[in-house]
């Protein structure tokens, strides 16, 4: 039998046992535990090889942690056209206590990659996080609306793709993939997150070109720390090429073995 | 119906979801999903929840799985050859939603590399009653030549481009592994084919327009596989439109109808529908 993949757990709980979660058990007692929370869309799956990694790494510190699929996301119950942008942050409190009850520890940290970190961030005091690393977080929704209908527009019309380029209705309401509703759309387009009361770290590994969409989010130069190599999030040629980085696991598993 | 997550196999190495429906039929075959390339059991864009979804609505027992070392699966620990590894892992699978949903056939469907996982367990499994190859095994036949070249032969902007040394240079990808089945040899796979036909296996292929590097019209199931194609159990059909990952909504619908009508035609449950 294999030990470490005993000690990861497929479960599903909370309200309607309706969210997966798979638990990573440490092999001592934790005193730490973190929370992973998952981006949406294709990021979710192209970072899910990565968030597994991050996992292993944490448990090897003595840290538990918690992987899990908001609702209408991955092996969640609901349609991908169901994800609410209010019902992912209570689901991530939902995950948060699930943790606690199963890690025997009240000291939750959360890391997130890209709208995973959005989430995180937003959701730190009712989720009661006792730390954030959030991970190229999207801060500005409007701006990330715009990036990903150009890119959901090119895509229709990308020959490597199709055989023959597609009409624009045929990829409407859609963002890369997923079905999205016009209430999800326009709940990030109006994302506007405050500065969370834990300790938060913004992990970057965006392009030097790229707009640093703050919105007004406060920042501090001490709470970032700039990550290489950077990350092509928004590379059309990469949509479906998994996102890994181990200075981004490095980071992560350094951060939370230090915090007091 | 709720779906069951599960920590299973041999070594306990492997995790699925089993979605079950509340009445299963004792004739009722049991679908099993598997990895299209190295993306987790939720398949690209979610196409295997989706799809298992709708057959439990159906009536069908489904397990989507994470092959081994694959999305949230572990090594067995074992010395084997990947194939060795992945009949080993869908025998596991079989007993798993066999134990859960008291079913004894299965019906296996891949796409891409999990077409390609899906042929080599329907070739020796004797639990396995039909098979769904998504983007499977495919070749270059002069028909495909033919209808890829002529046309660019004949078209006068193209040959423009070229003498005015506009021709665009080739910007289509990075040097990440690119969409590909590393085919057995032609003469195998026909083989291969008219064996799983015989031990009664029913196949259903439906390739899309976006391995149009190898594939381009229906015509070339005949052209690919011979006579083999025309048994009355084999059903194909070729999604022109569609691209290799079904991103689009719509298309990913019109698979998905065309998977659940071939399963109802050859595999039909008389047990109502769950949910």
């Amino acid at each position: 039998m294999n030990a470490r993949a005993e000690a990861e757990m497929p479960f599903y709980f909370g309200p309607e046992r309706a969210l997966f979660g798979l638990f990573h058990a440490s092999a001592t007692s934790a005193r730490k535990a973190v929370l992973l929370c998952p981006p949406l869309g294709q990021d979710q799956i192209r970072c899910h090889r990565l968030y597994r990694q991050l996992a292993q790494a944490l448990v090897a510190e003595g840290i538990a942690v918690l992987r899990f699929d908001y609702y209408g996301t991955g092996d969640s119950a609901g349609d991908s056209v169901d994800v609410d942008w209010d019902r992912c942050m209570a689901d991530t409190a939902v995950a948060a206590n699930e943790l606690r009850t199963r890690a025997g520890v009240d000291r939750v940290f959360a890391f997130g990659a890209r709208l995973g970190g959005s989430m995180a961030l937003a959701s730190a005091a009712q989720a009661r996080f006792g730390g954030v690393m959030a991970w190229d977080p999207v801060l500005d929704g409007q701006a990330y609306v715009a990036q990903i209908d150009a890119m959901q527009s090119a895509l229709c019309a990308d020959g490597q793709r199709f055989m023959v380029p597609r009409k624009p209705t045929d990829g409407a309401a859609q963002w890369l993939g997923f079905a999205i509703s016009a209430n999800l759309r326009q709940q990030i387009a109006d994302l506007h997150i405050q500065r969370p009361p834990a300790p938060t770290v913004l992990i970057d590994s965006l392009s030097p070109d790229a707009p640093r969409h703050l919105n007004g989010f406060e920042v501090d130069a001490a709470m970032i720390k700039s990550l290489q190599p950077l990350t092509p999030w928004d590379d059309p040629r990469r949509l479906e090429v998994a996102v890994l980085s181990h200075p981004l696991i490095q980071a992560v598993t350094h951060y939370v073995r230090e915090a007091a | 119906m709720q779906e069951q997550a599960f920590r299973f196999g041999r070594a306990r190495h492997l995790v699925g979801i089993a979605g079950l429906p509340s009445s299963v039929a004792p004739e009722a075959v049991g679908v099993i999903v598997l990895n299209a390339g190295l993306v987790h059991r939720i398949g690209p864009f979610r196409l295997h929840v989706e799809m298992t979804r709708r057959l439990n609505v159906q009536g069908y027992p489904t397990l989507r799985f994470d092959l081994s070392t694959i999305g949230d699966s572990a090594s067995s620990g074992e010395s084997q050859t990947r194939k060795q590894q992945i009949c080993a892992d869908v025998t596991d699978a079989m007993r798993l939603l066999g134990e859960q949903a008291a079913c004894k056939r299965f019906v296996l469907i891949g796409l891409c590399s999990g077409s390609q996982s899906a042929h080599m367990v329907a070739c020796s499994e004797a639990k396995v009653a039909g098979a769904v190859f998504l983007d499977g095994y495919a070749y270059r036949t002069l028909g495909y030549r033919l209808r890829y070249y002529v046309p660019r032969l004949l078209d006068a902007r193209r040959w423009l481009r070229v003498f005015s040394r506009r021709r665009k240079t080739h910007q289509g990808g990075s040097n990440e592994p690119a969409f590909t089945v590393a085919p057995l040899p032609q003469e195998v796979v026909r083989a291969d084919f008219a064996g799983m036909l015989d031990r009664g296996i029913k196949l259903c292929l439906i390739y899309s327009g976006g391995i149009s590097q190898y594939f381009n019209h229906a015509r070339q199931f005949r052209e690919c596989f011979g006579r083999v194609i025309t048994h009355p159990d084999v059903s194909t059909s070729f999604l022109k439109e569609a691209d290799h990952t079904y991103i689009l909504t719509g298309d990913r619908n019109r698979l998905l109808d065309s998977i659940e009508r071939w399963l109802s035609h050859n595999f039909s449950v008389s047990a109502g529908a769950s949910s």
